[in-house]
């Protein structure tokens, strides 16, 4: 089957009405998601992953993709209304957006965000079509060394492009391989770091251990400070970005679409970093750089058609190699795992309906996106004015709720909350979680990688260098690595030029 | 940040040193046939080496090592007040059922916001937890315990 004849397959996969329905759901969760600060993305899905046990793994990964393209839009709204970015994505879109409302253009900045969000969608989502594939079939080729040496590079990208110290993200990134080690180890089957704890023989779980990180970190932080939102109250016209807005803001949207899907791919990329370099790029090629942080349009469109295609191209390296790039694909790849499918090269062979499926389901979340956010943005503008006084008691007992049905389990409760104090502490520390999530879930595979091929080369290291594509992979990541040295090197030479002097 | 990074870099050295002496009792084994202690060996002494870097690294700031508040000026006690009342919940959950329990454990949340208004705490615990109780118990098969009440 062809490209084409496959997403027609796709679209009848989407198409039926539990997908449909499912993909509506999600993308309006991930909506709300995104315009309530409190819980993020990965929360979300982490919650609704447990209530979704007895449907199909197709309507599942369908609802799942819909709460995250939907968390990328419903992010702009709070960012560009209230100054107070949803998401961590959508940053970057206060600086211009809340601007634009300020000078009485709520309604094209909302507009241009929404529009460049499908724009950017689609392109990713053709781009995925594209690449998957290919890439799955060249990864049938790859034996446990090319594996451990795409982790080790996925594991060392994302510590590199850490939002703070890079150190810091190396040492949770390690937490996160101790961490997913708890647990029957990979081999022997043995128990291995459970303290004596049955619950542990099984592993700390995913659910509570992102619930507990994002979600409930996330609430205990607010409730340290007195939240006082001031919401945009002028009311909110031409939602239609005018021909002149559409000139200025074309190009941003298309260099957005590409920059996000590039470095979506890119493990630890994903669709905060996404708009920030996309942002950077817009001020660095616009003719008059001093409009940006004063309102200009491009401001808007270029991050916010970044994020969108970012979450298309994250979706690549999951579904073709099975290494989630980003903590929020972690959890898409235990989604899969619970429904008994091993993310991977063969995903595309053996679950067509559910790759096809997937991808036909974007298009359609793209447009119910659309949709939901233009002419419901008045709705959206009222459940920000719900006091977080009744939303974080709601989103405790939610977490609480998700955490236990995974397993019917009182232990996972534990954990959650161990994690959520944890993340807390860890915050107040500047240590991110990020990293131990992806590092939690990469962890076995990485281990059962090392440990096949030491196996296979006979205790010989010289296996990872030896192949071409581990050879090439673990260079970059050993060049990534050094590269970190260079400013440290350029400034004691400074140093030292100055003392000479 | 001195004072924090000092004391969060001991806090990882410590765990290292923990994982890597269990990992040695689990068994490393060879590079030919490597054990279960193998990864997390290496993971934990990377993990302590890197703790020592950035104690050092802390160490040799050229800012006053200062008492750094961690929670000076934040609203500290609701967080406490609500991580006990989560760590109560999850004990008395088996024990008090669903029902009583959640009623408790959102009267409790709602009444650290919403203080003066008792009846509206009340009103509010009440419908959260017969409404989450027929969303996920009823509709979607959730299988909460039912404690000594049987509710």
């Amino acid at each position: 089957m062809g490209v084409f004849d496959s997403i027609l397959y796709g679209f009848q996969v989407t198409f039926q009405p539990t997908n449909i329905l499912f993909c509506a759901i999600g993308v309006l969760v991930g909506t709300l998601v995104g315009v309530l600060p409190g819980i993020g993305p990965a929360g979300a899905m982490a919650l609704l992953l447990p209530a979704t046990f007895r449907f199909p793994a197709t309507s599942t990964l369908i609802m799942l993709a819909g709460i995250y393209y939907g968390v990328q839009y419903g992010g702009s709204t709070t960012s560009i209304l209230v100054n107070i970015p949803g998401e961590a994505s959508s940053v970057i879109t206060c600086i211009d957006g809340h601007q634009m409302a300020r000078q009485g253009r709520a309604g094209p900045a909302l507009g241009i965000a929404a529009w460049g969000s499908f724009i950017a969608g689609t392109i990713a989502n053709i781009g995925l079509m594209f690449v998957s594939v290919p890439l799955a079939k060249a990864a049938l080729s790859f034996g446990p060394p090319e594996y451990f040496a795409l982790m080790c590079t996925g594991l060392i990208i994302v510590t590199y492009l850490a939002q703070g110290s890079i150190l810091k993200a190396v040492i949770m990134a390690l937490v996160g391989i101790i961490l997913g080690s708890i647990g029957l180890d990979v081999i022997t089957g043995l128990p291995r770091f459970t303290f004596g704890i049955n619950e542990l023989t099984d592993g700390v779980g995913i659910i509570p251990l992102v619930m507990g990180l994002f979600g409930i970190s996330e609430i205990l932080v607010n409730l340290e400070e007195s939240l006082k939102r001031e919401i945009f109250k002028a009311h909110i016209k031409n939602l239609w970005p005018s021909l002149k807005d559409w000139a200025e803001a074309k190009w941003a949207i298309v260099r957005g679409s590409i920059i996000g899907f590039l470095l979506g791919i890119l493990p630890g990329g994903g669709a905060v970093i996404s708009t920030f370099v996309a942002y950077a790029v817009e001020k660095k090629v616009a003719k008059e750089p001093q409009r940006f942080g004063k309102g200009a349009i491009e401001g808007v469109a270029g991050p916010e058609s970044a994020n969108n295609a970012a979450a298309g191209g994250s979706l690549i390296p999951l579904l073709s190699l099975g290494i989630p790039p980003n903590p929020i694909m972690a959890i898409f790849f235990s989604a899969l795992i619970i429904h008994g499918i091993q993310p991977g090269p063969l995903l595309i062979k053996q679950n067509p309906d559910l790759f096809w499926g997937l991808i036909a389901s974007l298009y359609l979340g793209n447009a119910l996106l659309l949709i939901l956010n233009l002419p419901l943005i008045g709705m959206w503008v009222k459940v920000l004015e719900i006091p977080y006084r009744i939303l974080f008691p709601l989103i405790l007992l939610f977490c609480l709720i998700g955490a236990y049905s995974m397993n019917n389990v009182i232990f996972d409760l534990y954990v959650m909350i161990f994690f959520g104090a944890a993340g807390w502490i860890m915050r107040k520390f500047g240590y991110e979680a990020a990293p131990l999530i992806l590092a939690y879930v990469l962890g076995p595979m990485l281990e059962q990688a090392l440990r096949q091929s030491l196996l296979i080369s006979q205790g010989s290291f010289l296996i990872f260098v030896s192949r071409p594509i581990s050879g090439i992979a673990l260079g970059f990541a050993f060049l990534l690595l050094l590269s970190n040295l260079f400013p440290y090197f350029k400034k004691r030479r400074k140093e030292y030029e100055g003392f000479k002097e | 940040m001195k004072a924090l990074d000092q004391t969060s870099s001991l806090f990882w050295l410590l765990v290292s040193l923990s994982v890597f002496v269990e990992s040695i009792r689990l068994g490393v084994g060879t590079p030919q046939n490597p054990g279960m202690g193998f990864l997390t060996l290496g993971a934990s002494g990377m993990l302590g080496i890197l703790s020592l870097i950035l104690f050092l690294q802390a160490s040799l700031k050229k800012e006053k090592l200062k008492a750094e508040p961690l929670f000076a000026g934040k609203l500290w006690r609701r967080v406490l007040f609500v991580l006990v009342l989560l760590i109560l919940y999850s004990r008395m959950m088996p024990v008090l059922g669903y029902l009583i329990s959640t009623f408790l454990l959102m009267t409790g949340l709602f009444w650290i916001l919403e203080r003066k208004r008792i009846a509206w705490v009340f009103v509010s615990s009440i419908m959260t937890t017969l409404i989450t109780y027929f969303v996920f118990s009823k509709w979607l098969n959730c299988q909460f315990p039912d404690g000594l009440f049987g509710l």
